[in-house]
């Protein structure tokens, strides 16, 4: 994706050191980086999260609306992603640049979030056939260091996490009109269960063997990439390829099993790092962008 | 330091928003006290403070200390707030800012304490302070963050204090009458009282109990109970409106009986609302939701008068449910309802008087108020002993289900009853006339005197001070707003100019003054006293066109021929100089005088001839003369009591005026409509509906005269020709009966109706509007402004061109001089019957109408209309030796009544002897009684003559201190102001 230029040298150093399970900083094939990431601290969301995996910056907002379901699910609300790949991420998205790259990720989470199992959208439902909420989930790419799907699936799922969404009650329905009342405490509101929230892993393949979270120049050496989408349970939501290089049967068999271990662990200490931020409350000061 | 308000909100639309504003905190906010050096930092800012050591009135908290308040207190007993006793008094923002979100009226009343120095009201503005900003906590409600907020801002003055200026030198005591909060700021060691114990042990100020409000229920004195069904939420009502189930209207109590009102609601004929259970606690003007009930129990209006009797009848509804049942249930019935509940009360504070409780020594009192039309109200009082007889105000706080009558408070007393000054007020009050002094900022606006024409204003103005300008106004008239003059031209047509006060010269848009003058709307004429418009310096002197200076006008000159043909029109603003101010009579001495040849007096010539053909021409076109009479008191000079009253003169001079102004009148409204198709100030008058004419039709037709009413040039001339020689007064009736035909006439803005119902019936013109007193209507103001926009004498704005805040303005006008045309009437009311008081007098009425029971009688001399009731009478015969009983009989279609073979009808002559029913002292009304016709038993004694009253009239000459004004007899009255353009009432300076 971003033009990085390597020499020949530099890649035979990275795919050796892939080869010997000793990567260029250090890791193991299966290792991820240390990743930054604080909650709710765009105060005009309902939800947000910054997250910070080395150089990949990435800002979630999560707004509710209320609009009518769609007529396949009165009785669902719904959720849609937008991703948006800021021209300051990176050279290449100048311009129309990050366009493709950006549908190409609300593609895939829209698609792992759609299986029924994920997140119960019967509850985000108001009235049926009436009226629901919407969550509209805005991703904000804002530097490119690697990894990028990966790094956004964990900040949407920390966003929906920190969600509150309003408490409506429904006061009247006379005269085919309800009437909405909004509780008038700032402070009441309801949350979104992200405990089947998937997180997606990309593992992408550097000669024989399949690495996780890549680094820029490793997505540089890398001729194909798989992405999981993996649930806390290891279930598998989506995949989806990347790149031109090919994969044989067996093993993307060997990746899925590789992908899944990776992803319930992340899952697993995403959440645990979640309830720890929330158990600090409201009090928690807040450090946003002074890293 | 900053801190951020998240709140989330609903839109229009219905969405849900999280709204983020930023709230900055700071740490420079003065605490108020005026020793605290700390806080001084600022500055020495120009602003009452509180006072440095506070004298504590109250006994319950004998340390100097400062009152902070809770909102509950402000709501409900800012009656209490407002009276002198409550001084040093901090209000949080918090507080502030709460009841501006609660009650508008409210916010306003305590602004106006804040902004009066002398009581040392300090506004606190805690949200910004950073040591007493709280936050909301989650769960916690709206109201206990505000409680949270006003306890730690009493903490914090008690610390700040304690550090700053010495504990000695003030604490912040917290009055609040919830009780909750109460506790909690115990607990937190901040003295806090209920607003009932602190006011009570202000020994000084024992009035103040009495208007604290009075709680639901609170009291022994109230059996629990219900007497009245519930009152439905508020969602419910929506839900239901919605629905269809109820409907929502304004509840209007009927005038005659206590026990029934309707209800309007759009679109749908009135629906009756009867008995008191029905009615369920609803007062005159509220907005209600009701239900109709089943056909079968449908009902009509009941046709006897019923008055709430005498005294406390106790909290039960059973006499009235038993009166109601009486009522006939006869074939017409009409949409009958019950009340469900209340959308929003329109309560306002009602002027009336104390009834005395039998129980010596009992607090609890009913009082009555004014209007029948509000029923009686409970209220504590200890001053009883003072307040009876008295006028006082009075508050309704609520009305509770177990209560027959709504509970109030006393607000203040306006004086003794009776009394000619209490009665004025009484009559501005209820007629909602706004009558205070005017403000400072308004007086600011003022010109500074001496005024001079500056060379500026000369350059902008064309200058008439050559012309010979003159002014024909009522004896006595201080605010002159027009004046006339009158040339030959050399081509042989006359150059005739009317020159209006330039009123929008010092009345610029926006300002204090402007807005003051918007909210009057007119200047209001009582008999012994004028509500100006806009300050005396403007209406009688700057903008009053005398003939001691110069003065600027707004002059429209039009070139006309020998046949009074407007050739052609033309406005500016002026300067000119008045040669002279006449009375109607002046003036019409010098046109009589042969021998005055003087410019100024050809000039008057001139006019009257033209105005004579004018005249022709507007009659010719089908405008309506109606009759009223008016009347005028001679007033004893010392103690303004009215000593006489004697009837108008017209002269053909007031008619040359009038003429002029309303040929002015139609000029401007031309002009500004071809300006200003869409936001024009103007004034229809809509054709009545042909049934309004049947009384009319009815009455002429039994006199053998045909009235035609397919339009108004037929009406005005089968009016003119139903004359009577033999009876000079028939006329006049007739055209009185005409007047109550009418339409009202009202100002709108041009854009909001279509163009063919501009039409003013009574003038006959196609458009009109009013531009020839500016002083004393707003109208006239708006329209000077439009047209010195459309001359580009001036810059326009953006409310002036607005069709919908033209049209707010028009309404707001409307309103004002309707309620500015009651009170002219009820004060001439007022002093007729100061007139007739004592005094049994014996006059010749004629018929206006004939009822069933009784018969409208009409008294020339006096303006004055009467009924004459017709009540069974017994006669003691002599030679049977037993009672027959006189009861007339009732002919409708001629009409007329018949007793002992002597007839009543229509517009005959009769004796009646007029005298004062003093029997109910809050409604004096004049009674009278037949003379003449002599029935034997049924008609009264002539009354004596009373000599002394015969010479004084004569001999004495009385003052008259000023010209009496309003049209009595103009029930519906109609465009009277047009006609009478001139025939305004104005009031001599009291010497």
């Amino acid at each position: 994706m971003t033009e990085l230029l390597l020499s020949e040298s530099e890649k035979t150093f990275i795919l050796h050191g892939v080869q010997q399970n000793f990567r260029g900083d250090g890791r193991t094939r299966s290792e991820i980086r240390p990743i930054v990431m604080e909650t709710d601290i765009v105060s005009h969301t309902n939800g947000s999260c910054h997250l910070r995996l080395a150089n990949t910056d990435i800002l979630v907002g999560v707004k509710t609306e209320l609009e009518t379901p769609l007529p396949a699910h009165p009785d669902r609300g719904r959720i849609e992603f937008f991703v948006d790949c800021s021209a300051n991420a990176s050279p290449a998205f100048e311009g129309r640049g990050g366009d493709n790259l950006a549908a190409d990720i609300s593609r895939v989470l829209a698609r792992s979030y759609a299986s029924p199992e994920i997140l119960n959208l019967k509850e985000l439902c108001i009235l049926p056939g009436k009226t629901c909420w919407i969550l509209y989930v805005d991703i904000l790419v804002l530097e490119v260091g690697g990894n990028l799907y990966d790094a956004v699936s964990m900040a949407v799922k920390a966003a929906l996490f920190s969600t509150k969404v309003p408490v409506v009650t429904v006061s009247t329905v006379d005269g085919g009109e309800p009437e909405l009342d909004l509780s008038d405490d700032p402070h009441k509101a309801t949350r979104i269960s992200v405990q089947n929230a998937p997180v997606l892993v990309s593992l992408s393949r550097i000669g024989n063997y399949c690495v996780v979270d890549s680094t820029p120049e490793e997505e540089n050496c890398s001729s194909a990439s798989l992405l999981f989408s993996v649930t806390p349970k290891g279930m598998l939501t989506a995949v989806k390829k990347i790149g031109g290089g090919s994969f044989q049967q067996t093993s993307i068999q060997a990746a899925a099993k590789q992908a899944v271990s990776i992803g319930v662990e992340v899952n697993d200490k995403l959440l645990q790092k979640l309830q720890q931020e929330e158990e600090m409350g409201r009090k928690r000061e807040k450090i946003g962008f002074l890293l | 330091m900053l801190a951020q308000k998240v709140f989330l909100k609903k839109t229009k639309r219905g969405n849900i928003i999280k709204e983020v504003r930023e709230h900055y905190l700071r740490d420079d906010i003065r605490c108020g006290h005026p020793k605290c050096q700390k806080c001084d930092l600022v500055g020495s800012v120009n602003k009452a403070l509180l006072t440095e050591n506070p004298i504590s009135v109250a006994s319950v908290c004998l340390e100097p200390h400062y009152i902070v308040v809770d909102t509950n207190i402000v709501l409900e007993h800012i009656d209490a707030l407002e009276s002198e006793g409550f001084c040093n008094v901090i209000i949080l923002q918090t507080v502030l800012d709460e009841v501006r979100h609660r009650s508008s009226p409210i916010y306003k009343r305590l602004k106006d304490i804040i902004s009066n120095p002398a009581r040392n009201f300090w506004v606190f503005v805690n949200e910004h302070r950073k040591e007493t900003y709280v936050e909301r906590q989650p769960g916690e409600s709206a109201n206990d963050r505000n409680d949270r907020a006003i306890r730690v801002a009493c903490a914090w003055f008690n610390k700040h204090w304690k550090e700053e200026v010495g504990a000695k030198h003030g604490k912040a005591i917290l009055l609040s009458d919830d009780k909750a909060n109460r506790d909690r700021a115990e607990s937190e060691k901040i003295s806090s009282f209920s607003s009932y114990d602190y006011v009570e042990s202000m020994k000084d100020f024992p009035s103040l109990v009495d208007k604290l409000k009075q709680k639901d229920g609170k009291g022994d004195g109230f059996s629990k109970r219900f007497l009245f069904p519930e009152h439905l939420a508020p969602a419910q009502i929506n839900a239901g409106i919605k629905s269809g189930r109820y409907l929502k209207g304004v509840f209007y109590q009927s005038r005659t009986s206590y026990l029934e009102g309707s209800v309007n609601v759009e679109g749908k004929d009135p629906i009756l609302v009867q008995g008191l259970e029905h009615m369920n606690r609803s007062v005159d003007g509220d907005t209600v939701a009701v239900q109709l009930l089943k056909k079968e129990d449908w009902s009509a209006p009941l046709e006897v008068v019923l008055e709430d009797d005498g005294f406390d009848s106790g909290d039960t509804l059973d006499p009235a449910k038993k009166l109601v049942s009486e009522s006939a249930k006869s074939k017409d019935t009409q949409l009958t309802a019950r009340v469900v509940g209340i959308v929003r009360r329109k309560w306002r504070q009602y002027c009336g008087m104390l009834q005395s409780n039998p129980v010596k020594g009992s607090n609890r009192h009913i009082f009555v108020a004014a209007e029948k039309k509000i029923p009686k109200v409970r209220i504590e009082t200890r001053q009883s002993d003072k307040l009876i007889g008295q006028r006082i105000i009075v508050a309704i706080d609520s009305w509770p289900r177990s209560s027959r009558y709504p509970v109030g408070h006393f607000v203040r007393a306006l004086g003794k009853l009776g009394d000619k000054a209490t009665e004025n007020e009484v009559l501005l009050l209820e007629h909602d006339i706004p009558h205070s002094k005017f403000s400072d900022a308004v007086l600011e606006c003022l010109p500074e005197m001496p005024w001079t024409i500056t060379a500026k204003d000369k350059l902008e103005r064309v200058d008439c001070r050559h012309l010979n300008i003159c002014s024909v106004d009522p004896p006595g008239c201080t605010d002159i707003d027009d004046a006339l003059h009158a040339m030959p031209l050399p081509n042989g047509n006359y150059e005739v100019g009317v020159h209006i006060a330039d009123v929008s010269h010092f009345i610029r848009p926006g300002t204090a003054i402007d807005q003051e003058a918007a909210n009057r709307s007119t200047t209001v004429y009582l008999t012994d006293r004028r509500i100006d418009m806009v300050p005396e310096l403007l209406s009688s002197n700057l903008c009053s066109l005398r003939d001691d200076g110069d003065r600027f006008a707004f002059s429209c000159v039009w070139e006309m021929d020998q046949e009074a043909n407007i050739v052609a029109t033309r406005f500016h603003k002026s300067i000119i100089r008045s040669r002279s101010s006449m009375t109607y009579e002046d003036a019409q001495n010098r046109i009589d005088d042969k021998a005055d040849t003087s410019d100024l007096t050809e000039s008057l010539r001139i006019l009257l001839k033209l105005s004579k053909l004018l005249k022709a021409r507007r009659i010719e076109a089908g405008a309506l003369l109606l009759a009223s009479s008016e009347v005028r008191f001679n007033v004893d000079s010392e103690t303004a009591d009215p000593i006489d009253v004697q009837a108008k003169v017209m002269r053909e001079t007031n008619s040359m005026v009038e003429e002029f102004m309303l040929a002015a009148n139609i000029s401007a409204a031309t002009r500004i409509h071809q300006n200003f198709p869409d936001c024009a100030m103007l004034r229809r008058h809509p054709a009545p509906p042909a049934s309004n004419f049947d009384p009319l039709v009815k009455a002429a037709k039994q006199q053998g005269h045909e009235i035609i009413i397919d339009s108004g040039k037929q009406l005005a001339d089968t009016l003119n020709a139903a004359t009577d020689a033999k009876r000079p007064y028939l006329n006049t009736m007739l055209r009185m009966i005409a007047t109550r035909c009418m339409m009202q006439a009202v100002y709108f803005a041009s854009g909001t109706i279509e163009e063919p119902l501009f039409r003013h019936y009574g003038l006959a013109c196609p458009i009109y509007t009013h531009f020839t007193s500016p002083i004393r209507r707003y109208a006239d103001v708006i329209v000077h402004r439009l047209l010195a926009v459309s001359i580009q004498a001036d810059s326009t704005y953006a409310g002036l061109v607005d069709k919908k805040q033209t049209q707010k303005i028009a309404e707001n006008i409307n309103y004002r001089h309707r309620m500015a045309q009651y009170a002219g009437r009820a004060s001439v009311n007022l002093f007729t019957h100061l007139y007739f008081r004592n005094k049994k007098r014996d006059e010749t009425g004629y018929i206006l109408y004939i009822r069933q029971n009784a018969i409208q009688v009409l008294i020339p001399k006096y303006g004055l209309e009467g009924t004459l009731f017709l009540n069974k009478k017994k006669r003691k015969d002599e030679e049977v030796g037993a009672d027959t009983e006189l009861a007339w009989h009732f002919n409708e279609d001629e009409p007329s009544v018949t007793l002992d073979g002597h007839k009543l009808s229509l517009f005959q002559k009769l004796e009646v002897q007029v005298e004062l029913d003093s029997t109910d002292i809050q409604h004096e009304k004049l009674v009278l009684s037949l003379v003449k016709p002599a029935i034997p038993g049924y008609s009264v004694a002539p009354a004596p003559p009373l000599p002394e009253e015969e010479e004084s009239s004569t001999s004495k000459v009385s003052q008259e201190k000023d010209g009496a004004r309003k049209r009595k007899s103009d029930g519906s009255s109609t465009n009277d102001q047009d006609l009478k353009e001139k025939n305004k009432k104005k009031m001599k300076k009291s010497n």
